[in-house]
């Protein structure tokens, strides 16, 4: 029995320090990173937040921000995500409180290079801006988003998600 | 004979092309070579810390978890790979994406403890780990090079452009998965046609 005990003891405390080696390791290096890695993500939201309104100042709300010029309210931003063809997609979003769109910008996807990443590029993403939330579908959806051939279901993720959040904000600042 | 454990990796047991190992990664990342240049760089870094770390721990580690204990140990690596490269090079993590953590699941790294770093010397687990980056590196970026230049027309490292727009029509083809397959096949084909000849077959 001791004997039993003995063997089984040998095979896992080693295992076991191995693990808190490593645990401690990684506890360290996300200790160093983590400011880092926050800084980048919020600059990425800063810089799409720019993108979508001009020379705006914007005040963070419970999940959307007011984008003010000069002290005056023109629109909404909001961050929209879901599941695109490859992975997640999260985009900026701007509107303005009649409900147009005023931009759309990526702030992350992994949809296939070449094809699906297409939806990242101004080309595509210009095609929002001015649009009714209403309308923004794939034009063989009923809509007048053109999609981005050979990636449908990429560009139909991407309308879904734009116009789904801005339905939802849109009715939070009403 | 210690130099022979650097070069054999690149050449006589290259990993991609003579060990078929790790090609999940290297389908996936090779479609353009700044991406091809970042993976390897974070496979040389984790193959050469989990060999030389697990070389020096190879008398310590029970046999029945061997398995366990490497996995541990390369996927503390690879998250410390991540997290920095999260913090310090965000594009290339961003493009890199579920890949880089995925370097975990690469079979290069734990083949390479399992047959090489548990049972040799902490300096040649050294040099193999370093010959085995090599070549994974030479193979991923040529594959890149294939893809890139006839995917896209043109070859962009890091925003500084190395071949100029040659094609208004590129081939989209070679940026999805069988194009990777394709280009690996006629280069191992090319290779071991050279073999044969050699062998004066």
């Amino acid at each position: 029995m001791r004997e039993e005990v003995k063997r089984i003891l040998g095979i896992a405390i080693p295992l076991i320090i191995i693990c808190i080696i490593s645990g401690a390791a990684l506890t360290a290096t996300y200790g160093l990173t983590e400011e880092r890695i926050e800084a980048v993500e919020q600059q990425k939201i800063n810089e799409s937040l720019s993108t979508i309104f001009l020379g705006a100042s914007f005040t963070e709300m419970d999940d959307y921000y007011i984008a003010t010029v000069s002290g005056e309210e023109i629109g909404y931003a909001f961050i929209a995500e879901g599941t695109g063809y490859g992975g997640t997609i999260r985009t900026m979003v701007g509107m303005y409180p009649n409900g147009t769109i005023s931009g759309v910008s990526i702030i992350s996807q992994s949809e296939t290079p070449g094809l699906g990443t297409r939806i990242a590029e101004p080309d595509f993403t210009n095609q929002f801006s001015g649009k009714r939330i209403e309308g923004v579908r794939l034009r063989r959806d009923g809509g007048v988003i053109d999609a981005i051939t050979g990636a449908t279901i990429s560009s139909r993720a991407i309308t879904d998600i734009v116009r789904e959040r801005a339905e939802v904000v849109m009715n939070e600042t009403r | 004979m210690k130099l022979d454990e650097l070069t054999k990796g690149v050449f006589k047991q290259n990993p991609i092309f003579y060990l078929v190992l790790g090609l999940c990664p290297t389908l996936a990342v090779s479609t353009r070579v700044d991406n091809a240049l970042g993976m390897s760089l974070g496979v040389f870094f984790v193959l050469v810390c989990s060999n030389v770390i697990i070389s020096l721990f190879k008398h310590r580690i029970p046999p029945q978890v061997r398995i366990p204990c490497f996995i541990v140990i390369i996927a503390s690596f690879v998250t410390i790979v991540d997290l920095f490269m999260h913090g310090y090079a965000p594009e290339l993590h961003e493009r890199l994406g579920i890949y880089l953590p995925l370097i975990v699941v690469n079979c290069i790294i734990l083949g390479r403890a399992e047959a090489f770093a548990s049972k040799k010397s902490v300096f040649d687990s050294f040099l193999d780990a370093v010959g085995m980056s090599i070549g994974f590196m030479l193979a991923i970026v040529g594959i890149a090079l294939c893809r890139e230049t006839l995917s896209s027309g043109k070859i962009a490292i890091f925003d500084y452009t190395i071949v100029p727009t040659f094609t208004q029509s590129p081939s989209v083809m070679m940026t999805l998965p069988p194009g990777a397959f394709l280009t690996i096949a006629v280069i191992m084909a090319m290779i071991k046609y050279k073999a044969i000849r050699k062998e004066g077959r």
